[in-house]
């Protein structure tokens, strides 16, 4: 750990400063870029008619990436070792950007108390939350090399317990599965007693069919599930957004309708189609050829990811870049799912795809924990 | 750091990674190749609506090409339900832009006879102000819509509503039947008469305009395709407005003063609640009129009929005003029926013209043992020794007892020749006349019975024909029955000498701008011999029944022109169970080149020749061009 003193990404005059950057995972960089950038231009064809400004989401959602890249190199030049040595403290802020949220200093919308109104922005702390969950988890596996007994896995749990009872109030049961997806990838990459990890799991489907029995689910919650399993026989309002869904991905077939062509996106059909249902968009205008390729990118960040997870010099890098891995998978499974209809509809964004500012610029910052992992591999 | 139980945990992500994405690929996959068809299908569906603008129905004209039904064209302000029904404040606007009280207008909206299919018309014959402003202003009124409505009229009431029919919604069974007939469901359809028969001449095509909508239900102009409403096509019927008009009349007197005469039978005056008139071409089989009563007025039909309307067309008391008694009523029909018992005696050589027969008044069955053996002539009175010709003047049904018992006693084929005759001008079959709902008439015979007796047998106690049924069947009673339309049609054939023709209403098929689309031909039915002997002994004898002073139709035809306009005719008293007598008369004229035949059918009426013939008379009165004299019922019987 020689590197500590970085400043800054426009300097690399020092020359161990600068020796991390030969390292960097252009490959991974070069997927993400060009994921992003056809989110942005997916965005403005989902949006062109939704006001009377045409390129209003298009400035804003590139805005959003510009920024993203740049917290992305930020992160990645700070060592993610010092993050770990600091990760109390970035527990800590998270926690309480989450409580802060649920205060009346945070504003409601559409049901859930899960936003800050800064000017013409909203920042959701949930986003960043995630990379602070990541980081500690890593940081807490690493502090224990690797050993995670009982008593140390109930410590793992109840940190991630904390903000996850915070996501749940706001509430955002789609975010909440995230955190559980990350925790529970990062505890079984960070050495989880197998049948540890095997309670874990039963602890899980316990909770699920608590959650159902107990009639704990909300109506709309119950509304999602209810459209899902039964897409026909359901004219609510989910029912019709997952038929419309379905409805505009298969309209694209194999070369799709294409791009500002697809009626169903043009004529507004899919409601969310900038944000949840983006993945519709794709699949219409662009058909089976690019929502194809789409994927087969998405795998290519999973992929440089997990390689970067096994490349990684030391556990605390491992398990940063699962939590990373579990984050992306599960938002792109969850979210490309349930605008195919085998998965239940949940308010997840599509990574770098979603119009959103803070998962956008978040889910850039989780990338640069990779590319931080991935170059220091050697250091 | 990679040890190797890292390294296997590792592998474990990395398996539960490949088969997500491999999840999702198979999905994608499924969707967008597997599935894509149905898909597509229902994006189109979405996106596209089609709107219908109803077309004009075209007109009917009658055979000199008068309008019977016209249509008038206004614009209609109409209310969709669904749409005003959270909107107070939109129903509160239209009626402040209509003058309407509010509660008028709210009453109107409710007005039951629409479907929850159709938009409501709540304003007729609209200023072109309000017209525009209603467009200018749509989003103020949502569910409110200025349209061009084009509304069925009768110009002369309720004047041949039988033929013309009525105009209706079009009901789920409609919609079944004529799957794939371009027939949705609000849109209109002929419910009966010419308008049901000629429906798809008649009907158009109407106006579509695809549009594109979004998921807002905005409309996105310019529209993706329309096509303007095409008028339907006008429908020409043989059917003469003067001389339906005169039919309609000449049997609503001629039921008036049956009404005020008397039943020596019942010692009550007559109940003559309805009737029928029949005038057609016998050369050709067209329909000059066709008159039923009672009768209802179409116009009634017009944007759905009032419930409390249509109650009292249904209720038994009115008589069954929708039903066509030209072609539905099935009666007795009297001494009319000896025109077919005089061929299949004649047919059969049982009696040449000239052989002749002692009418003492009453008739016994030889070798008879039996309920019933003794026939009698009406009022027993007795006519001497007459021929064939003579019998129908007077019409002896003695004469005619004997033919029937004969025949019988005779054995062989010649056993149901009377059946055989009556069937080859038509009876016991429909006559193929272009309106629905004909009946089909009933001609008795040994099977027949055997038949009823199985399936009625309290009605029916016998199952055997005796030779006292073919006695009663010789001169039209018993079960025999027939409708007005069938016995004008059979004496048409005996008219024009043997043709039995398929008569008919509607004469072309035009243009709205004239030019023609189709022409209906004279259609024969079959074709029957009729021996030049027989048929001018028979002539003779109808001929008599009008002109000679013993004639059952000369009180009728006292003072008619017959040396310039001949008459030839039969007339029926037709006896019903528990009812007074059915009064039947048909003739045809003139006589030698026959242009007409007049078919008179009036229930509970008493003698044809006392009431029936009357009603004819007035109408060839008319079809020779004489003044129209007032209906005068005649002494006389049978």
């Amino acid at each position: 750990m020689a590197t500590t003193s970085v400043t800054g990404g426009a300097s690399f005059s020092r020359r161990d400063g600068a020796a991390p950057w030969r390292h960097v995972d252009v490959t991974l960089l070069a997927g993400v870029a060009a994921i992003a950038s056809l989110g942005v231009l997916m965005v403005y064809s989902a949006s062109r008619n939704l006001g009377a400004d045409e390129g209003y989401f298009l400035r804003r959602q590139a805005v959003f990436c510009l920024i993203g890249m740049g917290v992305m190199a930020l992160v990645a030049t700070v060592d993610y070792r010092i993050a770990r040595d600091f990760a109390p403290v970035i527990y800590v802020a998270s926690v309480v950007g989450l409580v802060l949220v649920l205060s009346p200093l945070g504003s409601n919308r559409r049901g859930a108390q899960a936003w800050f109104q800064l000017g013409g922005f909203q920042l959701q702390p949930s986003e960043p939350a995630k990379i602070g969950l990541i980081v500690c988890i890593a940081a807490y596996a690493s502090h224990h090399r690797g050993d995670l007994n009982g008593r140390r896995m109930i410590g793992a749990l109840a940190l991630a317990a904390v903000p996850m009872l915070l996501i749940e109030l706001q509430p955002d049961l789609g975010t909440m599965l995230v955190f559980a997806a990350i925790l529970l990838a990062t505890l079984l990459v960070a050495g989880a007693r197998p049948r540890h990890m095997a309670l874990l799991g039963l602890a899980g489907a316990v909770a699920v069919v608590a959650v159902f029995q107990l009639g704990l689910l909300k109506d709309y919650q119950k509304d999602r599930l209810g459209a899902f399993l039964n897409p026909t026989e359901n004219t609510q309002k989910s029912a019709y957004n997952l038929n419309q869904s379905k409805i505009a991905i298969a309209n694209g077939s194999l070369t799709g309708k294409g791009l500002f062509q697809g009626t169903q996106t043009k004529l507004a059909y899919v409601p969310e189609q900038h944000t949840d249902f983006i993945f519709t968009v794709v699949g219409e205008e662009l058909g089976l050829a690019g929502s194809g390729l789409l994927l087969a990118l998405f795998a290519l960040v999973v992929w440089r990811t997990w390689r970067a997870a096994a490349l990684a010099k030391d556990l605390c890098g491992t398990v940063i870049c699962i939590g990373v891995l579990a984050m992306l998978v599960f938002q792109i499974f969850e979210n490309v799912g349930m605008t195919m209809g085998i998965m239940p509809i949940t308010g997840i964004p599509l990574p770098f795809m979603s119009y959103g500012g803070s998962a956008t610029i978040a889910t850039f910052a989780a990338i640069g924990l990779v590319l931080n992992v991935h170059m220091r591999r050697f250091s | 750091m990679s040890s190797d139980n890292t390294r296997l945990r590792l592998s474990i992500v990395g398996i539960v990674v490949v088969s997500l994405f491999a999840a999702l690929f198979a999905r994608l996959w499924y969707l967008q190749v597997m599935d894509t068809g149905t898909f597509q299908a229902l994006a189109t569906q979405n996106r596209v609506r089609t709107v219908f603008e109803p077309a004009p129905r075209g007109r009917i004209l009658d055979r000199q090409g008068r309008p019977l039904v016209e249509n008038r064209g206004y614009q209609a302000v109409t209310v969709t339900r669904l749409d005003v029904k959270d909107k107070p404040e939109v129903v509160t606007r239209l009626a402040a832009l209509l003058g309407l009280p509010r509660p008028e207008l709210e009453k109107r909206i409710a007005d039951p006879r629409y479907s929850p299919y159709k938009p409501v018309p709540v304003a007729e014959d609209v200023a072109e102000e309000v017209v525009v402003y209603l467009r200018e202003h749509s989003t103020d009124f949502p569910g409110v819509e200025a349209t061009a409505v084009a509304e069925r009229t009768y110009p002369h009431g309720s004047l041949a509503a039988h033929v013309l029919g009525y105009v209706g919604e079009v009901n789920n069974e409609e919609l079944d039947a004529r799957k794939g007939g371009g027939y949705r469901l609000g849109d209109d359809i002929g419910k009966s008469g010419v308008e049901r028969t000629f429906d798809l001449d008649l009907r158009g095509k109407a106006g579509t305009t695809r549009l594109e909508v979004d998921a807002n239900g905005r409309v996105l102009l310019p529209a993706l395709s329309s096509s303007p409403p095409v008028q339907g096509d006008d429908v020409q019927l043989t059917i003469d407005l003067d001389v339906q008009a005169l039919a309609e009349d000449s049997l609503a007197r001629g039921l008036e003063a049956a009404r005020a005469s008397h039943d020596r039978n019942t010692g009550k005056s007559f109940v003559a609640p309805a009737g029928s008139v029949v005038v057609l071409d016998p050369r050709d089989g067209s329909l000059l009129a066709l008159a039923s009563n009672p009768s209802y007025n179409p116009a009634e039909f017009v944007n759905g009929i009032r419930p409390e309307v249509y109650a009292i067309l249904q209720d038994p008391v009115s008589r069954c005003p929708l039903c066509n008694r030209a072609i539905q009523g099935q009666y007795a029909p009297g001494s009319t029926f000896k025109l077919f018992t005089a061929l299949a005696a004649l047919r059969t050589g049982l009696i040449a013209p000239n052989t002749t027969f002692v009418d003492e008044g009453s008739y016994r069955i030889q070798n008879c043992r039996g309920e019933k053996c003794v026939f009698r002539n009406a009022g027993s009175q007795s006519y001497g020794r007459v021929n064939l010709p003579q019998a129908l003047t007077v019409s002896s049904d003695a004469f005619f007892y004997n033919i029937g018992a004969n025949l019988w006693f005779g054995g062989g084929p010649n056993r149901n020749a009377i059946q055989g005759a009556a069937r080859d001008l038509g009876l016991g079959t429909r006559s193929g006349l272009d309106l629905g709902g004909e009946m089909r008439g009933r001609v008795p015979d040994p099977e027949s019975r055997k038949k009823a007796h199985e399936d009625f047998p309290d009605k029916f106690p016998y199952g055997d024909w005796r030779a006292g049924d073919n006695v009663n069947l010789s001169i039209g009673q018993g079960d025999t029955a027939v409708t007005p339309l069938q016995l004008a049609n059979a004496y048409a054939a005996f008219a024009n000498g043997g043709s039995v023709l398929k008569p008919r209403v509607a004469a072309r098929v035009l243009k709205p701008d004239g030019e023609p689309v189709r022409e209906m031909v004279p259609e024969s039915a079959s074709k029957v011999v009729i021996d030049p002997v027989h048929r001018s002994a028979i002539l003779q004898g109808l001929r008599s029944s009008i002109a000679r002073p013993e004639g059952t139709g000369a009180g009728a035809f006292a003072g008619f022109p017959l040396d310039s306009f001949a008459v030839a005719g039969k007339t029926g008293t037709a006896q019903v169970v528990g009812k007074q007598d059915t009064a039947v008369f048909v003739a045809f004229a003139p006589a030698d080149a026959p242009q007409y035949v007049v078919a008179v059918v009036m229930e509970e009426s008493g003698f044809g020749g006392a009431v029936a013939a009357p009603v004819a008379r007035r109408i060839l009165d008319g079809l020779a061009g004489h003044p129209p004299a007032p209906v005068q019922l005649a002494a006389g019987m049978d």
